[in-house]
């Protein structure tokens, strides 16, 4: 079931195109990261999906029709620029937000309860935003973010501000909601934890879509076919019984007699291949594919180079 | 509540509970009725009657002075003393404790024409005056006698020329008219200060939104159109009612005086007497309606202004203008990202403001000029010109309602248009906005 549909968003800025063309679906309940370099154009689309800003052209749709103007109500958004009313008591600013969204002030109250409750800040409701730390006030604009039970949750860089216990605590949260039956959009740069849960991603770069998919479905296509091969021999009988169709990128020993080489296959040459290859020579001991990371994916297809065999 | 709805009543409380709210709202009110009592009661000090005896050795005023039949109350008796009078002497005597001021006539006013005196308390300027010509023109007469005029020829001669200077057109009733455009003016200078202060409360508020960043979540919730109108509406709002509860205190201040404390000094006539003083003050005293109030301004303030007219028109041109300005002022909030960076900004939207609070103090005693006419029909100027002509009893219906729809379509204008720069402006950080990029931003909204 979609969520989110996005169609062929081109949006033009006095000088510069911020979106060209970019066209992406999301999923009922799957974390959607939405990556891109700074300036790449992602709050630029994330503004168009909050109806903050228009489209030049392009269509946004919401579980599979157009989106309309009372969809915000659906729709939670934390933004990157975090920012609350400095002056304004903790509970009256969060019922504010929630009744800007649409919520009676009652059922703003209960579920403000509940939250408060839940992350154990009972105490912080008549404090003014000003005397809170900055990791507080993230707490804060995390519970107006959720308040309203959005169905779908954007969420851009929920972690920074955050130390590593209260990042963590957030990363519960945000699977929490998601088991909950939230779609979430997420926003970062922490492509650690984009791996850790993320379910589909895009990437967008200079105001294009560069990759759109599962998360799954992105590695593979990222995939270089390395191997790591653990052996017992020589590491230079080891590489010796290579011939051209495979590149050794790099080895270290074990000990005195274990090693382990990268391997990687060239020209259409298969697991099987390399392992008769090497296998007279050395005693195989293990072997693993190098699946790309996050991180490596993210900087290949920024600097434009394209993953898979034949390279 | 409408989210528009929930816009105005967070901006109006947050506002109407700060403290310098607070304490404004009541302590302009109490500065007011003090400084009308406080002219009142120097007004009355200033009319203390003085007795002046007169030392007269050589009897040169034959122990009288002319006191005209129209002075019905002179600010100064004389009384004569037929012999000198020392300064040590006069301070000693039990009997001349009644005199406050001492006079000498003595051999020196006739060769040098010289008096000097002395005083227990000194004089207001007008007393001074009073005291000065009389005993000058009862002089001149000893010595038109002493030439060997007649009493009789000598005060057909000195009598005062009656010399008066009138306007080609209908004299009295321009009079009655220039006084009203200067009530007329006090609404012109309400309104200019109101419309500086709350349009520069609203700039404010928007560059508070956008430097905490707070406005992009609101603007997820809201169209940043209701966050703009739902700011300027609430401003607005706490504007009327400070104005509102500043009128009832003052109100409530004098009468609660008049009845319970100052009984004696708040009486009609001495309204009349300080009339001239104190303009603005009459404005809100009530049941004064009395038979012998037949001043100029008595005339202008309770037969000639219009006064529910002028208050609707008042509270229509304040809304109008206030509008008109807020927006503009909200636009520029939203194009900067510190106060600090609003003056470069701010110059063009001050200076027809600023402009016109000068001419309309100008064009005081010319209502129907061209000036007026023209400014009064000029959205920038239009809300404290128009004020003073209304006042002044000047303007054709026609006149009014022209001015009032060119003020509207103005100010539907320019919220428009600000509206457009406003939803750019508010999520445009760290830069330093130009009017070239305004206009720019005006395109592309």
């Amino acid at each position: 079931m979609e969520m989110l549909r996005v169609e062929h968003i081109v949006k033009q800025y006095a000088g510069h195109r911020a979106l060209d063309d970019i066209s992406i679906t999301t999923r009922k309940g799957e974390i959607f990261g939405l990556l891109g370099p700074n300036g790449a154009g992602k709050t630029s689309l994330i503004r168009i999906i909050n109806q903050i800003t228009g489209p030049d052209s392009g269509k946004v749709f919401l579980e599979g029709r157009e989106i309309r103007r009372d969809d915000i109500a659906h729709i939670g958004y934390l933004p990157e620029e975090r920012g609350l009313y400095k002056k304004m008591k903790v509970r009256e600013q969060a019922l504010y937000f929630a009744r800007l969204k649409g919520l009676s002030k009652s059922e703003a109250k209960k579920r403000l309860e509940y939250w408060f409750e839940r992350f154990d800040i009972t105490s912080w409701y008549d404090k003014k935003v000003e005397e809170l730390s900055k990791g507080m006030a993230q707490k804060i604009q995390f519970i107006i973010t959720v308040l309203h039970q959005p169905k779908l949750l954007i969420l851009d860089e929920p972690f920074s501000g955050f130390d590593p216990i209260n990042a963590d605590l957030m990363r519960k949260e945000i699977l929490q909601l998601k088991e909950a039956g939230t779609s979430i959009m997420l926003s970062t740069h922490n492509m650690t934890s984009v791996e850790e849960i993320c379910d589909s991603i895009a990437l967008i770069d200079k105001a294009k879509l560069v990759l759109n998919g599962s998360l799954k479905d992105v590695k593979a296509q990222y995939r270089t076919h390395t191997y790591a091969v653990q052996f017992k021999g020589m590491m230079f009988g080891f590489a010796n019984a290579l011939w051209a169709d495979y590149a050794l990128s790099h080895s270290y020993q074990l000990d005195a007699e274990r090693a382990v080489a990268h391997v990687k296959l060239l020209k259409g040459n298969t697991l099987n291949n390399l392992l008769s290859q090497v296998m007279p020579v050395v005693e195989i001991e293990a072997i693993n594919e190098i699946m790309p990371t996050m991180n490596d994916i993210f900087i290949r297809a920024v600097q434009g180079e394209k993953g898979g065999q034949g390279e | 509540m409408s989210k528009i709805g929930l816009i105005i009543a967070r901006e109006y409380t947050t506002r109407v509970k700060k403290r310098a709210f607070i304490v404004l709202t009541i302590l302009v009110p109490l500065l007011v009725v003090g400084l009308m009592f406080l002219a009142i009661w120097l007004s009355l000090e200033e009319k203390k009657h003085i007795n002046v005896l007169v030392a007269d050795p050589r009897n040169l005023c034959g122990e009288q002075i002319f006191v005209g039949a129209d002075e019905k109350n002179p600010p100064a008796t004389f009384y004569f003393y037929a012999g000198d009078l020392e300064k040590a002497e006069f301070l000693q005597r039990q009997d001349m404790d009644k005199y406050d001021v001492l006079i000498g006539l003595g051999p020196n006013v006739i060769t040098n024409k010289k008096i000097g005196g002395y005083y227990r308390e000194e004089p207001s300027a007008d007393a001074k005056d009073y005291i000065q010509d009389k005993l000058e023109l009862r002089l001149e007469e000893y010595f038109a006698m002493d030439k060997g005029i007649s009493l009789e020829e000598y005060r057909s001669i000195r009598q005062r020329m009656d010399f008066e200077l009138e306007s080609f057109d209908n004299s009295e009733e321009k009079e009655i008219r220039d006084k009203a455009q200067m009530i007329g003016l006090v609404f012109s200078v309400f309104i200019f200060i109101f419309i500086t202060v709350y349009a520069a409360q609203v700039m404010r508020g928007v560059i508070e939104e956008k430097t905490s960043r707070v406005v992009e979540i609101i603007v997820s919730s809201v169209k940043p159109f209701e966050l703009m109108m739902g700011k300027i509406i609430a401003v607005g709002l706490v504007g009327l009612t400070q104005f509102l509860i500043w009128v009832t205190l003052i109100v409530v201040l004098v009468i609660g005086l008049q009845t319970f404390v100052f009984k004696d000094i708040l009486t009609p006539e001495n309204w009349q007497g300080i009339n001239d003083q104190a303009v603005a003050i009459n404005q809100i005293s009530t049941g004064m309606e009395t038979a012998d109030m037949q001043s100029m301004w008595a005339k202008v303030l309770f037969h000639y202004v219009n006064w529910p007219l002028l208050t609707i028109m008042f509270l229509i041109y304040f809304i109008g203008g206030y509008l008109l300005y807020g927006s503009l002022f909200a636009m520029i909030g939203s194009a900067v990202d510190s106060e600090t960076d609003t003056q470069q900004l701010m110059l063009p939207v001050m200076l027809p403001l600023m402009f016109t609070y000068v001419v309309s103090v100008m064009i005081q005693g010319n209502s129907d000029g061209a000036t007026a006419v023209w400014l009064s029909h000029i959205p920038f100027s239009s809300p404290i010109i128009m004020l003073q002509r209304i006042a002044a009893g000047s303007v054709a219906p026609w006149e009014l309602i022209l001015s009032l729809v060119i003020l509207t379509i103005t100010f539907i204008t320019t919220t428009y248009l600000a509206a457009k720069i406003y939803r750019v402006g508010i999520l445009m950080y760290g830069k330093k906005s130009t009017w070239k990029e305004l206009f720019k931003w005006m395109r592309q909204a």
